[in-house]
């Protein structure tokens, strides 16, 4: 198993190299002219090109990402454009209150909607599940944004209960959360409720009941440890998810995380930040993704074996 | 001899029998448990509806006079009767401006989809059929695209390409070929060692006419679920691309972009945010209800 | 104590399904006696497993319903039993081995743990003693006790057949249910496991039910055999009853579509048709359409339960003229 995960973190390798060479490519394409945001409008030509040399921007392409990589290893990603701060730094300083953010966001909808999904499957076609469904229907079918923007207009402004944006103690998560929450509550329930009815199908839940395993031991102890296994992959699968959502959301809500950091950065054509800030968002994405495969494996030894032999 | 017509009979016998239980295509029994749903039935006809509109919405309002242009003195009105739901700032009618704006939900999410879904079925065939080095290939880039979140790819496209409804429909067309080649390599890979499979190749047929008449049809029905479950995914993405400002630009209604727009305004005028945020939901839930009742209607055991 | 460990009388199970009603078993009769093996026969579609989980009162519901009849076990009625009284039953008095081991058996848990749960829901010992005691439960049906850590994939799909045959007898059952035990399995794992479980059954003094459309295996483990046919018991009697003065048309019929080792170049004669749609059954006598000496009494009427002797019962209206006699009979 360690061999395994050694091997995936030495393969993560050139798809991280491959990725930020994409995104720096794109970025580099595009991205504003550093001299003109840095420098006051009436600098000099030399003054201009002496700062372009300093920068090490009249390099050729290769020469630069060559740099740019050699910084990621040291922790060096160069400096926002416009507020002159370590972008590294920057983008460490803001992941906690992303982190935050998610975290309980999925702790939450997962505690929610495991549950929730179960129930709605052992009373399939009653008027139970009918309204479970309905309500994770509404769930997956909203906008998060929009979601957001409605609860402020209701628990901030109409009923004043809890603040509409900042993030100076626990009151200020529940609205953030409850946003990125309520999609990804609803994902999980109906990933857990066909996962359920799937499994409850099975022959082996038949054996269970035949050998005189009551009816919670059957659902919980046979079902639910098999049904874990899409369950986990539906969740691998919603990271991504619970990113463009915190992103969203922290727009919303002024959450100072990462995602309000790119969109804010995308806005002021602050480059170094927004390169920065993707090509480590990715390789978090697939450190977590890492994650999820060797949760996975616990779930299922068939995976598991699959891991030892590959390793 | 005997034995031979006690065969034949038997053979005859099954063929009618088997009519007599099917009687219907599997197309015509799929569409006839699709009636039954409630909700997929309420689905369809709304998005029929909501076609119909936006296709006449182009003779019934002037995009200048009508969706663009200012006025000033009907600004941010509440919703009456004349105005059901509203003027915005600048005294648009937000109605006219969501009814006109559905062209480009609609378009960018079943564009993307589509592109995403010509790319991803023949990528991922190939992947899943060949093996070994496209696969490798093809999933290698899918590993890159599925480790940075949707919201960067369409950053980064956008950021090259600048703002535009263009941009936004390939940024989002190329998540959506990334998925599709994945469930397409991942059905392709299990029907392939199927015994029909190996039985038409033993019959002679070359490769691309297994393909295209054994493979494809028996993976349909998982794609055609996905694509309907896409496009609504999809609409909201585009939403919230625009409403972050990497999407579509103001004054385009589209409904992210009004959302936006309204957000500022919402202590004072709600119903610049609540009917544009409306509308999204409204779509993409009549969107999920179809797919909902296509996946039931294809998949039989799922139900009783 | 009656002379019968189980004792079915009137059993009517329907399925009902959104596309109407499946009558799979329509007033089924039928006793197995103590320490004594029944074959249950008939084509696939025929009831046999849905009589095997009325047994244990499992019939899926939805969409199955047991809408009449009585099953007494040992004395008590399963269909009346409370949700405890049912759960102390199953896997205790009575066990069932199924038909796929492939699926039968929990693919995350290991197979001692599985034949360890039903010891300890049952015999009330600590997890400890019931995995030890699962141990002595796979070296007895022939698996090394080390491979108890094992999972269900790790295993051939002889080998688990026998994992769930341990299973099942784990609690000393007095009565198993052996669904198609064999079907799945090589020939040659299929002679092995058989002979394993005769020998057991035997051992234990259980009694057995065991469903099959083997008429061979029934002929080599079975002291009774009740032939099915869409839900109803078609005769019944003592294996040399059955095989040797054989009375229903349909099981004629399932002797003649036997290939013969020892008459090589022997036509086989198969009986014409299918088995009719249980949602749809016919009239009368459900085998009609298909049987080779239907007359229009059949048709009319549901036939009732002639005695032929002995044990020997049979459904067929022919009997009315008491000097009816199928073909094989009437040849030698």
């Amino acid at each position: 198993m360690i061999k395994y995960i050694l091997k995936r973190l030495v393969l993560m390798i050139p798809t991280i190299l491959l990725t930020s060479l994409l995104i720096f490519w794109a970025m580099d394409l595009t991205g504003g002219d550093p001299v003109q945001i840095i420098l006051p409008e009436n600098a000099t030509v030399e003054q201009q090109e002496a700062l372009r040399e300093s920068m090490g921007l009249n390099d050729p392409f290769f020469v630069r990402y060559f740099n740019y990589m050699v910084g990621i290893v040291t922790g060096d990603m160069g400096q926002s454009y416009i507020t002159g701060l370590d972008v590294f730094g920057t983008f460490m300083h803001r992941l906690p209150m992303t982190l935050a953010l998610g975290g309980t966001a999925l702790i939450v909808s997962v505690i929610i909607s495991i549950p929730l999904g179960i129930w709605t499957a052992i009373n399939q076609n009653t008027w139970k599940d009918t309204l479970g469904m309905i309500l994770a229907l509404f769930g997956v079918s909203m906008p998060n944004f929009w979601l957001g923007l409605m609860l402020v207009l209701l628990f901030s402004l109409k009923l004043g209960w809890l603040p509409s944006g900042g993030s100076s103690g626990f009151k200020y998560l529940i609205l953030p959360a409850l946003t990125v929450g309520f999609g990804l509550a609803a994902l999980i329930t109906r990933t857990t409720r066909s996962a359920m009815l799937d499994v409850v199908r099975q022959d082996y839940m038949t054996t269970a009941k035949a050998k005189g395993a009551s009816y919670n031991r059957v659902i919980y102890g046979h079902g639910l440890r098999n049904a874990m296994i899409p369950i986990v992959t539906a969740i691998g699968m919603q990271f991504s998810l619970v990113m463009t959502g915190s992103a969203l959301a922290e727009t919303v809500f002024s959450w100072p995380g990462i995602g309000l950091l790119i969109v804010e950065s995308i806005n002021k054509r602050d480059t170094p930040m927004v390169t920065g800030s993707i090509i480590l968002c990715c390789i978090l994405m697939a450190l977590i993704n890492l994650a999820v495969d060797i949760i996975y494996a616990y779930c299922d030894p068939r995976i598991k074996a699959q891991y030892s032999k590959k390793g | 001899m005997t034995k031979t017509t006690a065969n034949a009979e038997q053979a005859v016998m099954t063929k009618e029998s088997l009519k007599q239980f099917k009687g219907r295509s599997m197309a015509q029994e799929t569409w006839r448990r699709l009636l039954k749903n409630k909700g997929a039935v309420i689905g369809m006809c709304f998005m029929i509806l909501l076609i119909i509109v936006a296709i006449l919405s182009q003779f019934i309002y002037n995009y200048e006079a009508d969706i663009i242009t200012m006025s000033a003195g009907s600004s941010a009105q509440a919703p009456t009767l004349q105005h059901i739901f509203g003027t915005d700032k600048y005294g648009r009618d937000i109605f006219a401006r969501i009814i006109y704006g559905a062209r480009y939900s609609l378009l960018i999410g079943a564009g993307s989809v589509f592109i995403g879904l010509a790319v991803g079925i023949l990528l991922g065939s190939l992947a899943g059929f060949y093996g070994g080095f496209i696969d490798n290939l093809v999933m290698r880039a899918n590993d890159i695209l599925y480790a940075i979140p949707n919201i960067m790819i369409a950053v980064v496209v956008v950021s090259i390409l600048g703002t535009s409804p263009a941009s936004l429909l390939l940024s989002l067309s190329i998540s959506a070929a990334s998925a599709f080649a994945r469930i397409t390599r991942a059905a392709v890979m299990t029907i392939r060692g199927q015994e029909y499979v190996e039985s038409a190749y033993a019959m002679g047929l070359p490769t691309w006419k297994v393909i295209l008449r054994h493979i494809i049809p028996n993976c349909l029905s998982p794609i055609i679920v996905q694509v309907t479950l896409a496009i609504g995914n999809n609409i909201i993405a585009a939403s919230s691309l625009s409403f972050l400002g990497v999407g579509i630009a103001p004054p385009m209604p589209e409904w992210g972009a009004m959302l936006s727009d309204g957000r500022q305004f919402i202590r004072s005028y709600p119903w610049m945010c609540i009917f544009p945020g409306l509308a999204i939901m409204v779509t993409v839930l009549a969107l999920n209800l179809m797919g909902d009742g296509l996946r039931d209607a294809l998949d039989p055991k799922m139900k009783k | 104590m009656s002379d019968n460990i189980l004792e079915i009388k009137d059993l009517v199970v329907h399925f009902e399904t959104d596309d109407g009603i499946v009558k799979a078993i329509n007033g089924l009769n039928f006793n197995i006696r103590r320490e004594k093996t029944l074959g249950l026969v008939g084509e696939t579609g025929a009831g046999k497993t849905t009589t095997a989980l009325s047994v244990l009162n499992l019939v899926p519901d939805p969409p199955g319903k047991i809408k009449s009849g009585t099953i007494m076990l040992d004395g008590k009625d399963v269909l009346h039993m409370t949700d405890k009284e049912l759960e102390e039953m199953r896997g205790n008095d009575v066990a069932m081995i199924f038909q796929d081991p492939m699926t039968a058996l929990n693919p995350v848990m290991t197979v001692g743990d599985q034949i360890a749960e039903s010891i300890e829901l049952h015999q009330h010992v600590s997890g400890k003693e019931a995995f030890e005691k699962a141990k002595e439960m796979l070296k007895m049906v022939g698996i090394s006790e080390s491979r108890a850590y094992d999972y269900p994939h790790q295993f051939s799909g002889g080998m688990r057949q026998r994992v769930v045959i341990a299973i099942a007898l784990a609690c000393e059952p007095k009565l198993l249910l052996a669904d198609e035990p064999t079907t799945a399995l090589d020939v040659t794992i299929q002679a092995q496991v058989l002979d394993m479980m005769k020998d057991l059954i035997v051992r234990r003094q259980m009694s057995m039910l065991l469903i099959t459309h083997d008429l061979g295996v029934v002929a080599d483990v079975c002291d009774d055999v009740a032939v099915m046919y869409a839900g109803r018991i078609v005769e019944i009697g003592t294996a040399d009853e059955v095989f040797n003065a054989t009375r229903h048309p349909y099981t004629e019929g399932l002797f003649d579509s036997l290939p013969n080792l020892k008459a090589r170049g022997e036509e086989l004669v198969p009986i014409k048709g299918l088995m009719p749609d249980p949602m749809n059954l016919p009239e009368g006598c459900t085998f009609y359409p298909r049987c080779p000496y239907a007359t229009d009494a059949c048709k009319a009427k549901e036939p009732q339960l002639y005695h032929m002797g002995g044990t020997h019962y049979v459904a067929c209206t022919a009997y009315q003229d008491p000097n009816f006699r199928l073909r094989r009979n009437s040849n030698g």
